[in-house]
């Protein structure tokens, strides 16, 4: 690769203080990461529909065959199992604090700190 | 609309995208259109229902202007989600235009540079970039119109070109021309004597309003300027791929260097607002210059303030604190007749004007998203013959 061929990163923010709207700016940056969330989604969706056109003019499978295609029980469970896992993956912050205010000895992170850095 | 759905005229300066590249514009596309057909018409109602209210029982009378109206609605909490989501769609929609652009950069450069010349390009690297345009990036484009990043960048007008039928949701017609034809429809209609041999569009970006003169008044010689090179230099190709001559050149508007009395025709298109308050002057007043007797100056922009509803004002003025535009609210309330009298236009009346939209393919949604260009259907004219 040449020098004048190298890889650019465009500057992604345009110069300017950003407004927020919301009495806590944390509520503007969960909604712009939701629907950056929802674009990708989106994206993946339009993939999918493309695949299921592409797939039907070649003579493949059509979109009929998806919507009748008929899972096993065995199959569902295997998917319940996997929607189970996402689950776990997205509500981690939340059962954490559950498990830690569950757990015998809840004991406070500064005192952990206090105890390492003092025991010698 | 599903079937008025029409995709941007491909043309070879373009950008080309990857599917996922072109889903995600699309995505983009659809968000606006969300925010203005199901959450736009909410801003009304709440102030209607709960926002005003609050107002009028601690004054015991209406909200009369802009700041009085934002006093309630910036506590809303409709008005704060649909302004959390225009913000972040107006982001995601130079971020969308922007990856198929960094992807290829080099290829562009080359491409626009190689591209068979119809009219010319004259850059000027010494042009100062006045402080209107570095100061912040208007419309919040990354970078502005004039950041270049190699070597013949075209980045800057890729992006524009492409996030602009976005921002439009197609409103403007598949070359983004719809200022330019409207105007060109207008003067034929209503000054069909006048018959432009030399026209110069100011401000011209990337050429999506300059090159309907050329179609428009067969055998003019159209000339085009911008502060900004990258715009310039895609403008031209552009412009030179869809076989239409222009002559494009780096300058600023406030002082050009063409000869005095040598324009039939000088047009800007939503150029005023990105301004300043000394800059419009010194722009008339070069308009003025540079026009024959008898020659028109016309600048197509949003309309000004002046008897609109305090709501529909707050609601017209949102892009002059929420997306990067410092002088639309002043250029808004501009006395447009004193402008154009005090800069030399003395011998006819100004002409402040809505001319009607000339692109009909598509249901209009009638409604402004912030400061939409694409939904009113009409344009607010500007101008002055001398």
């Amino acid at each position: 690769m040449s020098p004048d061929e190298s890889e650019i990163t465009l500057q992604r923010k345009a110069k300017g203080k950003r407004p927020y709207y919301f009495a806590n700016p944390d509520v503007d940056r969960l909604l712009s990461m939701v629907m950056a969330l929802t674009g990708e989604l989106s994206v993946t969706r339009d993939r999918l529909d493309t695949l299921e056109r592409v797939a039907a003019e070649k003579g493949l499978f059509s979109s009929e065959d998806i919507e009748q295609y008929a899972l096993t029980d065995a199959d569902m469970e295997a998917r319940a199992a996997r929607h189970q896992t996402i689950f776990k993956e997205v509500t981690r912050i939340i059962v954490g604090e559950l498990e830690d205010l569950e757990a015998t000895e809840d004991r406070d992170y500064s005192a952990v700190v206090s105890q390492v850095e003092n025991d010698g | 609309m599903p079937n008025a759905y029409k995709e941007q005229q491909l043309h070879d300066a373009l950008p080309t995208t990857s599917h996922d590249e072109l889903a995600r514009q699309h995505f983009v596309r659809s968000f606006k259109e969300h925010l203005v057909t199901d959450l736009h018409p909410g801003l009304k109602t709440v102030y209607e229902k709960r926002a005003k209210g609050k107002f009028i029982a601690e004054h015991q009378r209406e909200p009369e202007t802009i700041q009085e109206v934002g006093q309630v609605m910036k506590q809303d909490s409709h008005y704060q989600a649909w302004s959390s989501l225009l913000r972040t769609s107006q982001e995601m929609m130079w971020s969308s235009a922007q990856i198929p652009v960094q992807r290829a950069i080099h290829e562009l450069a080359t491409q626009a540079s190689e591209t068979p010349a119809a009219g010319s390009l004259r850059l000027n690297p010494d042009l100062k970039i006045p402080a209107y345009h570095t100061a912040v990036d208007i419309h919040c484009q990354p970078g502005g119109y004039h950041t270049e990043y190699i070597n013949n960048d075209v980045a800057q007008g890729a992006i524009y070109d492409r996030a602009v039928y976005i921002y439009a949701m197609g409103q403007m017609g598949v070359n983004n021309a719809d200022m330019g034809d409207s105007t060109v429809a207008w003067l034929k209609r209503e000054h069909p004597e006048l018959k432009p041999t030399r026209i110069l569009d100011m401000g011209c970006a990337v050429g999506h309003s300059t090159l309907p003169y050329v179609s428009g008044f067969e055998g003019a010689e159209v000339h085009a300027i911008d502060v900004a090179a990258p715009m310039l230099r895609y403008a031209h190709a552009r412009a030179s791929s869809m076989g239409l001559p222009v002559h494009f050149s780096q300058q600023n508007a406030e002082t050009i260097d063409f000869e005095d009395n040598s324009f039939d025709l000088v047009v800007s298109h939503i150029l005023l607002h990105e301004t300043s308050s000394a800059a419009i002057k010194n722009i008339i007043r070069e308009c003025h210059r540079v026009l024959k007797p008898g020659g028109m100056m016309l600048h197509v922009e949003t309309p000004p303030y002046e008897g609109m509803e305090p709501f529909d004002t707050f609601l017209f003025d949102w892009d002059s604190e929420n997306n990067n535009e410092p002088f639309w609210r002043k250029s808004h309330l501009l006395d447009l007749e004193a402008l154009a009298r005090d800069s030399g236009f003395q011998s006819h009346k100004p002409i402040q004007i809505m001319v009607p939209s000339a692109f009909q393919e598509t249901q209009r949604s009638n409604t402004f998203q912030g400061g939409d260009f694409g939904g009113g259907g009409v344009w607010f004219v500007y101008g002055c013959q001398k």
